[in-house]
């Protein structure tokens, strides 16, 4: 139901969005450039004034510029600190079931505790 | 038990010293490296030479005397509160932990946590400005939960020191740790 596979229908919004951005570019480049006077000669009173033809790409550019450097604040400022337990465990690690253990079944995935893991990993002697 | 270098997170050398005071009582002692010569005088290069830049920008001499004051008196504030010279853990089995951090300028302190709220010692890994460190932290209980965390206190934040280290620390806790165990719960 779901495929990435090429359609008709598919084939046809592409076309269509292919001529509408041409269009918008087009209209973009007369709105920038035609003097304002053939404009109005033409009966075009209402638009919007021309500086927005150059201030709209420069905003878009700057906000893409502060975009990283916020992606990578809003990372830093949601790292858990050291003295958090969210390091060590969550919601879905407390409130998980115990499931009977089988023999000769493998093991059910659960959430081991810090404290087992270290034992393991750091107290045998080789 | 002597002393052995070890290495910090960021490479500057640290010194472990393990002390047995008794059965159930160990001491250990992280040393950080002491503040160097040359960065002090390139501190005090760069900030007294924007200084003199703004005198001459200026022509006002207060630049000057104020730069002085503020090298002497961040040099102070800095000894005083920031450079930690040595953490140390001193862990008796039966009462609690107790762990120090001593200053450059002579200044301690210290912070007491008993026995029956410590669940657990552990190296805990966590993401740590653009870089995933190895430390050791006390494990709070919570008292309303058995298996519940409920504080985590991290240990030697100043000097930070690498995985063998922290092996070392966490064998030597681990073992009095134990002992609580076995021994019978007197309250």
């Amino acid at each position: 139901e779901n495929s990435p596979a090429p359609l008709p229908e598919r084939a046809i919004y592409g076309f269509a969005l292919f001529l509408g951005s041409w269009f918008g570019f087009i209209l973009y480049l007369i709105w920038a450039y035609v003097p304002e006077t053939w404009l109005f000669s033409l009966g075009l009173t209402y638009w919007p004034q021309k500086y927005w033809a150059v201030a709209l790409p420069a905003y878009l550019l700057v906000a893409i510029g502060i975009g990283y450097i916020l992606l990578f604040g809003i990372n830093m400022m949601s790292t858990a600190p050291l003295n958090s337990t969210h390091t060590i465990t969550d919601n879905y690690a407390k409130k998980q079931q115990q499931k009977k253990f089988q023999e000769e079944a493998i093991p059910a995935l659960r959430d081991i505790p810090i404290s087992e893991v270290n034992r393991m990993f750091f107290l045998p002697e080789k | 038990m002597g002393e052995r270098r070890y290495r910090s997170a960021s490479g500057a050398p640290v010194a472990l010293r393990r002390r047995q005071h008794s059965a159930s009582c160990r001491e250990l002692s992280v040393r950080c490296p002491r503040l160097q010569l040359r960065s002090l005088s390139a501190v005090t290069s760069a900030v007294w030479l924007a200084a003199y830049g703004l005198f001459v920008l200026s022509e006002n001499s207060m630049v000057l005397s104020a730069a002085i004051f503020i090298t002497l008196f961040g040099l102070i504030i800095y000894l005083h509160f920031v450079k930690v010279d040595q953490e140390s853990l001193l862990v008796i089995g039966s009462l609690g932990i107790q762990v120090t951090s001593s200053y450059a300028s002579g200044r301690e302190s210290t912070t007491f946590i008993e026995m029956g709220q410590v669940k657990d010692v552990v190296i805990n890994e966590a993401i740590h400005m653009q870089k995933v460190i190895y430390y050791l932290c006390i494990l709070l209980q919570d008292p309303g939960d058995p298996q519940g965390v409920s504080e985590v206190v991290p240990l030697f934040q100043s000097s930070k020191p690498r995985l063998d280290c922290l092996i070392e620390v966490y064998k030597s806790c681990q073992e009095i740790l134990e002992q609580r165990k076995t021994a019978p719960q007197s309250s």
